[in-house]
């Protein structure tokens, strides 16, 4: 699974795909709790395990070659800046994936975790449909 | 051999739509009925409410079969590259398979086809390149099945308001569901452009009806099963009745692999793989295939013999042709007044203005309103193109819009390509080691001409219903088939054009009928369920008066 140093990339970039506001953000809300158990052995993004691994270190990569940070202790506003031009596939450090294609897949999952059913491991007591107002009644 | 045990008036492959229908007729006629499923019998537990592998959205896998591993398909794309893939992903133009078929997870719209969807060709001449045809059979054939349907499955609607068709015998057997917030809303904009709306009628009992309880207007009704068990499918009515009977055997997890023939070719039974994998033969008088449009072709396709090469069915060609479905063309709007209320099932409204009758273009389509859309369906597909895709606008977005964004789209009426079609593949077996299903081809060009039209009607009812933004893509040339599939062993009088005959029996074999969407000519431009479940009544009926 992912290390301490990839776990904290995660974090930091979901939480930027989904910022805390006046509601929870996508780490609070359970969006990487739910990514994790999928990349889990036996998960359905296992197979995509190791494409996240060197995802989150080129992430990390691209942060230090710009800006001497690790990604996770960047401020907001870099950070957006930052995946923004992952999702550009404006970068300069060398990705072993296509940035734009890693960046892609982890907003897909991340909103996945955010907003599909708390059964599938995020979405932490429906908070993202208390949100909406999407209400389940029987 | 088969044994003793294993004979049996009739053998109906598929307990769907078709099939289930089928089996409680024949079983209640008389019949020893042995009915074959390959999926489970699925609770309503089993099926769940996971909003990541459902009917709407299989984004990792689904909830009502087949199961993803073992039963591959081949996609062929427009430049003739070919992809095996899985049941779940997009280009596998999957349907439930399970007891009940797209019965059991529907959103269950119980369209009477128009009387001119019978007469397509006769109606708008034969664009070049298109296998568009007549019926053999009229919708004054079908109207007294059609009846029996609502009345035998259940549908709440209407009659009064169902101007667009012939005046009803009888009219339905429980009242609409009651019109929601969206439903007021588009109902207004519709009436002051002058358009007639009318509810949408359902296979959902809006009463207490065959002994089971009314909608409780739940949130996740089209691609899951009814927590009232209030959907009205052939798993909880026609399959129950069969089954009653004592006469009806039903197998489940079995997969018919080829029908069988005597020397002569004339058809004797199948041979099945049970849940343990162990190949069984069954004898009877009559076989109904009630697979799907896609299934229903394969094995005719699988079951070639000496005296039919090409496969059952199949000496002119015709058997997996014309693979129809519907195209969707849809937009959505943005309103300054809220439009959800949460009650299920979420569609209410419809017009059929614009299902004939259009300048320029060949056909239409019923246009209707959107059935609860789930947050991460919503997420993924209903977001303005010009929207970030994550980030504080994205979610101050779905925050701020949710409940103030509706959609109206509708199911237009196939234009049939011939090259649309369903084969087997020369390499590819399922675990069984049966070939597998190879789809290619597209539908034909004036298909998306007829859904390009209705996007720009969906659009009209949109904006004059208030929506402040309105977005969504227009149609282009794809292959059509999906959960509507339909097409593939079309009726018809002349078997050099046509599989089945005017009953749904073979060409060229006096006790092999289809009962699916495999026989539709045409598609109509509205969700297909109630026309196979009538079609199946007609030939069910047929069978049972034949012997």
């Amino acid at each position: 699974m992912l290390t301490a140093q990839q776990t904290e990339v995660l974090q930091a970039a979901i939480n930027r795909i989904i910022p805390p506001d006046e509601s929870p953000g996508g780490w609070d809300a359970g969006a990487g709790d739910y990514l994790l158990r999928q990349l889990d052995r036996g998960g359905d993004l296992s197979h995509f395990a190791e494409f996240y691994a060197k995802g989150l270190d080129a992430l990390n990569d691209e942060a230090r070659t710009e800006s001497w940070a690790a990604f996770a202790t960047m401020d907001d506003a870099a950070q957006d800046a930052l995946l923004a031009r992952v999702e550009a596939d404006e970068v300069t450090a060398k990705w072993p994936v296509e940035p734009s294609v890693f960046f892609r897949r982890l907003v897909e999952h991340t909103m996945e975790g955010f907003y599909g059913d708390p059964g599938n491991g995020g979405n932490r007591d429906a908070v993202s449909w208390q949100m909406i107002g999407f209400e389940v009644r029987g | 051999m088969a044994s003793q045990a294993n004979r049996y008036d009739v053998i109906i492959v598929g307990a769907g739509a078709g099939g289930g229908v089928a089996a409680g007729v024949l079983a209640e006629a008389g019949k020893r009925v042995l009915l074959i499923e390959r999926g489970r019998s699925l609770s309503f537990e089993e099926i769940g409410r996971d909003h990541l592998r459902n009917q709407r959205l299989s984004q990792h896998g689904h909830n009502a079969g087949p199961d993803i591993v073992g039963n591959p398909r081949v996609s062929v794309d427009g430049r003739g590259r070919a992809r095996t893939i899985r049941p779940h992903e997009g280009g596998y133009h999957n349907n439930a398979a399970c007891v009940g078929g797209g019965t059991r997870v529907y959103g269950a719209q119980a369209w009477r086809f128009m009387p001119q969807d019978f007469r397509m060709a006769s109606t708008y001449g034969v664009p070049q390149g298109s296998s568009l045809a007549d019926w053999p059979i009229s919708y004054e054939d079908l109207e007294p099945y059609y009846e029996r349907a609502e009345w035998e499955v259940g549908v709440a609607g209407d009659r009064a308001a169902m101007t667009h068709l012939p005046s009803y015998r009888r009219d339905y057997p429980m009242p609409s569901i009651p019109v929601n917030q969206q439903g007021r809303v588009y109902r207004r904009g519709a009436s002051a452009i002058g358009w007639h709306t009318l509810p949408v009628p359902l296979l959902i009992n809006t009463t207490e009806y065959n002994g089971r309880a009314a909608c409780h207007q739940c949130q996740h009704c089209v691609g899951f099963a009814c927590p009232t068990d209030a959907k009205n499918g052939t798993q909880n009515t026609l399959i129950p009745r069969a089954v009653a009977t004592g006469r009806c055997e039903s197998v489940t997890e079995a997969m018919v692999e080829r029908i069988e023939t005597d020397g002569a070719g004339r058809v004797v039974g199948v041979a099945y793989f049970d849940r343990e994998g162990t190949r069984t033969e069954a004898r009877a008088e009559v076989v109904v295939l009630s697979a799907g449009a896609t299934e229903t072709a394969r094995l005719l396709l699988n079951s070639a013999t000496a005296a039919e090469p090409q496969g059952i069915g199949n000496t002119h060609d015709q058997v997996g042709r014309n693979l129809q479905g519907h195209y969707y063309p849809g937009v959505v709007g943005l309103f300054s007044e809220p439009m959800f209320d949460g009650l299920g099932p979420g569609v209410t409204t419809a017009t059929c203005r614009f299902n004939h009758g259009n300048d320029g273009v060949i056909g239409g389509g019923m246009l209707a309103d959107e059935f609860i859309v789930l947050p991460i369906i919503f997420q993924k597909r209903m977001l303005p193109p010009d929207l970030p895709k994550w980030g504080a606008a994205n979610k101050a977005f779905m925050r701020d819009s949710y409940r103030y964004i509706s959609d109206i789209k509708g199911p237009v009426q196939d234009i049939p390509s011939p090259e649309a079609r369903v084969t087997v593949d020369p390499q590819v077996r399922d675990r069984w080691g049966i070939p597998v299903v190879r789809l290619s081809g597209t539908t034909h060009p004036e298909t998306v001409r007829t859904a390009a039209f209705m996007w720009e009607r969906a659009k009209e009812w949109v904006l004059a219903s208030g929506a402040v933004k309105v977005w969504g893509k227009p149609p282009e040339l794809m292959l059509s088939g999906g959960q509507h599939q339909a097409g593939t062993c079309r009726m018809g009088d002349d078997p050099r054009t046509s599989v089945v005959d005017a009953h749904g029996r073979v060409h060229g074999h006096n006790n092999l009928y289809i009962a699916d969407a495999s026989v539709h000519v045409t598609n109509g431009g509205f969700n297909p369920v109630l026309t196979i479940l009538a079609l199946s009544f007609r030939t069910a009926e047929h069978i049972a008066q034949s012997w």
